[in-house]
């Protein structure tokens, strides 16, 4: 009994001994898998976040879709081949924390602007695709970097299109990458006037509550072609000339019995002032709902123009859906077109992922290799806490980049912050979109 | 003088392709009105159901080459489903004197059937096929559309049968006595609701069928048409006189030619404000529109 009684007492103190060795072997254990996991995690979770948005409801849906998807597929291509370099050497992904409705409402992008801004990782914004939203959205950034006076929002904003002339001098964090309308639209009418001499005249009409289209016809469009010599037999405007915005003023006031609104159902009395007007050319600066519905009302009026000539957004798939037959001919300047190696495998893969590449979508795919540009550019650490300071130094390098490799050519920024893209003319023949000319030569 | 009759021949011209034209409002307007006669309650839903029952309409033709008689009979019946599910969900079950929660019921109902055609079609604009689209009669100067000739008749042939439902048949008498005194005809054998729901069926039929011609006689179909023709639609309505079916055919046309004459003077800027002014003239000095009767307090 009393030897039972020592060996338990020895057994009793051996076991405390061992459970607190056991103790210490767990906890330093378990230490070390802790700083193990916490070193592993660091690396691991760190991305460059982006925040992107665009129309995902609303009638202007399929800009927010097809951007979504080119963005997305073009995030999965730079991650599969390694992701981005930061400022530490390390690689990392670049992750699209979100993609929000914008609706293409002005309100609506500014608050999910704000949002972006005070409650999310982003290094970056991504949207949106409508001019009227980017210009409402740029006024509520600071104006320029580092004023301490101005107390706008310091986001770094990288719109996929947003193609309304003027729209980079509204603030020095937001950037576009879109062609330059002016010049598009100036090329355009130089090679139709060498390529079409027997057009002489034009007419069109536009829909005045879509500010794109509104503001491209009457100050860019109509100008571009009088400086090629065409000759505007729409309602007299004197003022009327060759330079930018020359008499848009008056010519808005004078064309508005033959301009639409983007809802309307009913173009005859537009569609029958034009034919009174029997112009050789004539140009319909609208999105494809309402385009479509004044090339149908033209052909029910048996008003037959030698030439057709639109607007840069109505170059997409939505006008083939809406009116192929009555869109045949027409003749568009835009800044995609699968013309390259590089666009059609972008194309492609797009397309796969369901969604279809055109002017707006291919600015969203080439903008997440832009942001992978800027990101190893400005060094950036990809740390929460760093997250101010890495969207200057984000800013910084992407205004630092004047010039990159864009899907069909190089993509350039002037000194006044606004991009400059390539184009190229495409016409509806046979119901496809097909390139009839690159101006590059 | 070459210009006055220049002017008169575009004018003219004008007047007669919105009222062509306006034959489209009309029927969006009776559909307005007939529930309105109905229940005394505004179906904010209408033009939305009958654009949605016209998508339905095109699925038939894209999908199963359906001729376009039967793109024009999908929509109906569509629409008077749609019609259906909406009595069922924004007026059925929602108490009779709260007007309030039905029109926004209603008013949910739009921009739920809205979005659900942007969530599947992504908002793109579709070719709808046109009957007699290549038809133009021209007489002198004048032009008039072959399509939209089709459209008045159908519209004619569309109000026709409506007239004979409600004033020849038992159906329509029980719509009427619901109209008029419901709790006294339901003392008499008629169900209030079964009668509601029929009426929101048939109103959807009507809407179909103008959904299906507004598309033809666009040549295209998007969801941007929701909202402008849902304001016609009240606006016609309201003008006609709330309850007046002959007030809503008088009145559509009436709109049509009218913006028209607008739009032709003053321009797309201005068009819309004649028009919601008329609208504003009508409510301040004659609210009960061109037919309906006198709104009184219970």
């Amino acid at each position: 009994m009393h030897l039972c009684r020592s060996m338990f007492r020895l057994n009793v103190k051996e076991e405390i001994k061992i459970m607190k060795r056991l103790f210490r072997g767990v906890s330093v254990g378990l230490l070390g898998c802790a700083l193990m996991f916490s070193a592993l995690t660091s690396s691991a979770e760190r991305s460059v976040k982006v925040l992107g948005w665009g129309a995902q409801s609303g009638p202007l849906k399929s800009f927010g879709v097809n951007s979504e998807t080119a963005l997305r597929s073009a995030v999965a291509e730079i991650n599969a081949a390694g992701g981005v370099k930061l400022g530490d050497g390390s690689m990392v992904p670049i992750e699209v924390i979100g993609y929000e409705d914008s609706a293409c409402k002005k309100d609506q992008n500014i608050a999910i602007l704000r949002k972006t801004a005070s409650t999310t990782d982003a290094i970056v914004g991504m949207g949106t695709t409508c001019s009227g939203s980017c210009q409402a959205m740029f006024g509520v950034l600071q104006k320029k970097v580092g004023d301490a006076s101005d107390s706008g929002l310091q986001m770094p904003i990288l719109a996929d299109t947003c193609i309304r002339p003027g729209l980079a001098k509204i603030s020095e964090w937001a950037f576009r990458n879109v062609p330059n309308e002016i010049a598009m639209y100036d090329a355009l009418f130089a090679w139709l006037s060498q390529q079409h001499p027997d057009i002489k005249t034009f007419s069109g009409g536009t829909e005045t509550d879509q500010g794109h289209s509104f503001i491209t016809h009457t100050k860019v469009i109509v100008q571009a072609a009088i400086r090629h010599g065409f000759e505007w037999v729409g309602p007299a405007v004197p003022e009327l000339g060759p330079k930018v915005g020359q008499g848009a003023k008056e010519l808005q006031a004078a064309a508005k019995t033959q301009h639409w609104l983007m809802g309307d159902t009913n173009y005859s009395v537009q569609a029958r002032k034009i034919k009174k007007q029997n112009p050789d050319m004539v140009l319909v600066s609208s999105h494809p709902f309402s385009a479509c519905g004044f090339l149908k009302e033209m052909k029910r009026q048996r008003v037959k123009p030698k030439l057709l000539v639109g607007l840069t957004s109505s170059a997409s798939q939505e006008t083939l859906n809406g009116c192929m037959k009555e869109a045949e001919g027409i003749i568009i300047p835009t800044g995609f077109a699968p013309i390259t190696p590089a666009a059609q495998k972008a194309n492609e893969i797009v397309s796969k992922a369901g969604g279809f590449l055109d002017l707006h979508s291919a600015a969203a795919w080439e903008n997440a290799y832009l942001v992978k540009a800027a990101v190893e550019a400005a060094g950036i650490s990809a740390n929460p806490e760093n997250l101010a300071e890495d969207r200057v130094k984000f800013r910084n390098a992407l205004a630092g980049i004047t010039a990159a490799e864009g899907l069909i050519g190089p993509v350039t920024r002037n000194a006044e912050g606004e991009a400059d893209k390539p184009y190229v003319f495409v016409q509806v023949v046979d119901g496809k979109w097909e390139v009839i000319h690159d101006p590059r030569g | 003088m070459e210009d006055f009759w220049y002017e008169v021949v575009e004018v003219s011209q004008s007047i007669a392709d919105g009222l062509l034209f306006g034959s489209t409002y009309a029927l969006i307007g009776i559909g307005f009105t007939l529930i309105f006669g109905a229940m005394g309650k505004l179906n904010m839903a209408y033009a939305a159901a009958a654009l949605g029952g016209a998508y339905a309409g095109l699925a038939g033709f894209v999908l199963i080459k359906a001729p376009l008689v039967l793109v024009f009979g999908i929509s109906a019946i569509a629409t008077a489903a749609l019609g259906y599910a909406i009595y069922f969900t924004c007026f059925r079950f929602i108490p009779v004197n709260n007007h309030l929660a039905s029109l926004m019921a209603s008013v949910g109902a739009l921009f739920f059937i809205d979005e659900v055609v942007v969530h599947v079609t992504r908002g793109s604009p579709l070719t709808f096929p046109s009957m007699f689209g290549d038809v133009y009669f021209e007489l002198g100067p004048y032009g008039i559309r072959g399509d939209l000739v089709f459209v008045f008749i159908i519209g004619l042939i569309s109000t026709g049968v409506l007239l004979y439902i409600l004033f020849r048949t038992r159906l329509g008498l029980a719509t009427r006595a619901v109209a008029q005194q419901d709790i006294a005809a339901q003392l008499c054998g008629i169900g209030v609701h079964s009668t509601n729901s029929v009426t929101f069926a048939i109103a959807g039929v009507l809407g179909g069928i103008a959904g299906a011609m507004t598309a033809a006689a666009v040549g295209v179909l998007s969801p941007v048409m929701t909202v402008p023709l849902t304001v016609k639609g009240i606006i016609v309505a309201v003008i006609g006189g709330l309850g007046s079916i002959p007030g809503a055919i008088i009145a559509g046309l009436f709109i049509g030619g009218f913006e028209n004459v607008f739009l032709y003077f003053r321009g797309i800027d201005e068009r819309d404000m004649y028009v919601v002014a008329l609208l504003f003239v009508f409510l301040v000095f004659r609210p009960n529109g061109l037919f309906g009767t006198a709104i009184t307090r219970d």
